[in-house]
């Protein structure tokens, strides 16, 4: 397994916001994570992203426990995130943000055509072809177009899982469709991806698997081609659907009573 | 066991040779000896045959990165042989002829009047491809079997022997195929599909088709009509007389400008957009279920405007599909949407006629 969470718990003082979360993502796979606002999504990004520390529980990358304490720990593991807000810089252009904080040198200065080269290639390999000049401003960008840049920016580094972060939240028709293939596209050509939305159509679109949160617990992690969406919409909105599902669902745990 | 002849093996080697190349790009000597399975002095034997024929050449190639005299590349010449592609639709004729390696060599298209009969599209299509190209092979949607388009919802054709028609018009051989089934050998051969053993192309046009390849290699039966399975019994009234026929459940969405529409209106929470979309993709995905269950392929491509209905409508089609297959079915089936676009069914219908023309030189 790639990356695998065993009994992750977070508290925020006496508030847990995570309870014994299990999740394994395997390479070339595509696992979706659901759930309500609230139900833990963006805290369980923020506990793999090295944002948030962990109160309990193990982190897993390829089999080993790591401890991952900062950004730039996650970093080094090959984990990268595309948050909402993509942070890219407006006033920079398309090669400049993708190696932001990370430029390719020779001696003393910046390689540019290096860099350029590189951000070409990584491009293709992608099948993009909605950006044509690599120099252009990305404050001249739509949002399609920003979305490709942010997740090129995440797949540059030789990283191993890719964690997306409602990538189609703010685009329109068309760009979705693209931005939807394009997470498809990561996980056949290797890459491990953690996708998370609200949109049950894009879910069902990419994912292999679909996990879904329910206030701060794993209810189910479902194989994408057995479900149906009354399912996953029972899962997320009482934590469980027939014979799967969390068994006590008042939001205590049972196990510890 | 009568052992094949030198002269044969020979042939069946360069064929090898040069299908390697067409397909795989240049590569240098010492990767097409571990690619062919064939030592050193037969490569060398066999390129300087082609050589001198015209068919390959060798140029100074890629560094290695490693100190040393670079490599030389061994390259097909795409002009010494090439294949006639013609694609028939609805509004037009589009062909393009393309040569070794999958370079587009021409290009042109014809517009053609809506209804037309199979002898007037021949001609249209005689008159686009002439004489060019050592194979010519054409694209029609509907159902097609030995060279005879059985029902084509999208042309109004039945049981029209088109490959006859196309042969009294120009006066030499053709292959005739679906739509579908060549874009699926498309996608195998120059996109990525090509894991996939049995791979299900769906083609979306004014009617809706499928096509199976297994091993990127078109079959016969292969040609299925997708769009004529019964969703609803006793539903809408077909125009190929059935009734419930998905094709004519999904009237609204005929094209892919509806599909825009619809999932836009849907987005924003208009809830007959939403329910038709739901409905569509739900029929889909029953009718697939059904598909899925006779053939068991190993990944589907969505093509033409099903690419945006799927996209839009995966829950409703995915959840349809997980009721109406069985389990093993469905658990090593992929679904995709193709990354040639609409010129998936022209480099298809090409890759077929080079197969022919590598069958014929073995």
């Amino acid at each position: 397994m790639l990356l695998e969470l065993t009994g992750l718990s977070k508290r925020f003082g006496p508030v847990e916001v995570l309870s014994d979360v299990d999740l394994s993502i395997d390479a070339g796979e595509v696992c979706a994570l659901v759930g309500d606002n609230g139900a833990g999504k963006s805290t369980l990004v923020k506990c793999v992203a090295g944002i948030h520390g962990i109160d309990g529980g193990t982190i897993s990358v390829n089999d080993e426990v790591r401890t991952i304490s900062d950004p730039r720990d996650a970093a080094a593991l090959g984990i990268e995130v595309v948050y909402q807000d993509l942070a890219l810089c407006d006033n920079l252009d398309v090669v400049e943000n993708l190696f932001l904080g990370r430029e390719k040198r020779r001696g003393l200065v910046l390689d540019d055509d290096a860099m350029e080269q590189l951000a070409a290639e990584t491009l293709k390999s992608l099948a993009v072809r909605t950006i044509r000049n690599l120099r252009q401003p990305v404050a001249s960008l739509s949002g399609g177009q920003r979305q490709t840049v942010a997740i090129a920016k995440a797949v540059l580094w030789n990283s191993q899982l890719v964690i997306l972060d409602e990538p189609t939240a703010a685009l329109g028709v068309a760009q979705t469709r693209q931005v939807l293939e394009l997470i498809r596209r990561l996980a056949d050509q290797g890459l491990a991806v953690l996708y998370i939305s609200h949109n049950l159509n894009d879910v069902f679109a990419v994912a292999d698997r679909i996990a879904a949160l329910y206030l701060g617990r794993m209810a189910a992690v479902i194989d994408a081609a057995d479900a149906t969406q009354s399912q996953v919409v029972e899962l997320i909105t009482s934590g469980r659907s027939g014979t799967s599902g969390l068994i006590d669902t008042n939001g205590t745990n049972g196990a510890r009573q | 066991m009568a052992r094949p002849g030198t002269e044969e093996l020979r042939r069946r080697n360069r064929a090898a040779l040069l299908e390697q190349l067409h397909r795989h790009g240049p590569q240098t000597r010492a990767e097409l000896t571990e690619a062919l399975g064939l030592n050193r002095s037969t490569i060398a034997t066999i390129a300087a045959d082609l050589a001198e024929s015209g068919h390959i050449q060798e140029t100074t190639g890629r560094s290695t990165g490693s100190a040393g005299r670079p490599s030389t590349l061994v390259a097909c010449v795409p002009k010494a042989e090439s294949v006639a592609a013609v694609e028939i639709r609805a509004d037009r004729v589009r062909f393009a002829l393309y040569g070794l390696g999958g370079e587009v060599l021409e290009r042109a298209e014809t517009p053609l009047l809506t209804g037309v009969e199979a002898s007037a599209a021949a001609a249209a299509a005689a008159a686009l491809v002439e004489g060019a190209g050592a194979e010519a092979v054409a694209a029609v949607p509907g159902l097609v079997d030995a060279g005879e388009v059985a029902h084509s919802t999208e042309l109004g054709w039945a049981g029209s022997d088109v490959a006859a028609d196309l042969a009294d018009a120009t006066g030499r051989e053709w292959l005739v195929v679906d739509t579908a089934t060549a874009a699926a050998v498309g996608e195998w051969t120059r996109g990525d599909a090509f894991e996939a053993t049995k791979l299900l192309y769906l083609h979306g046009g004014r009617g809706v088709t499928a096509g199976l390849v297994v091993e990127g290699r078109s079959q016969r039966g292969g040609s299925i009509q997708l769009g004529h399975i019964v969703v609803e019994p006793n539903g809408q009234e077909c125009a190929c007389g059935l009734r419930g026929c998905l094709e004519a459940e999904m009237e609204a969405f005929g094209y892919a400008e509806d599909i825009e529409r619809a999932t836009m209106a849907a987005g924003m929470g208009d809830a007959s957009a939403k329910d038709g979309l739901r409905r569509s993709g739900q029929d889909l995905g029953r009718a697939l279920g059904a598909v899925v269950t006779a053939t068991g392929p190993d990944e589907i491509l969505f093509g033409g405007w099903l690419r945006e209905l799927y996209l839009s409508a995966a829950a409703p089609v995915r959840s349809a599909l997980a009721e109406t297959t069985l389990p093993h079915l469905r658990s090593r089936l992929r679904l995709r949407t193709p990354v040639l676009g609409q010129e998936g069914p022209l480099i298809g219908a090409a890759e077929t006629g080079f197969a022919a023309l590598f069958d014929r030189m073995r």
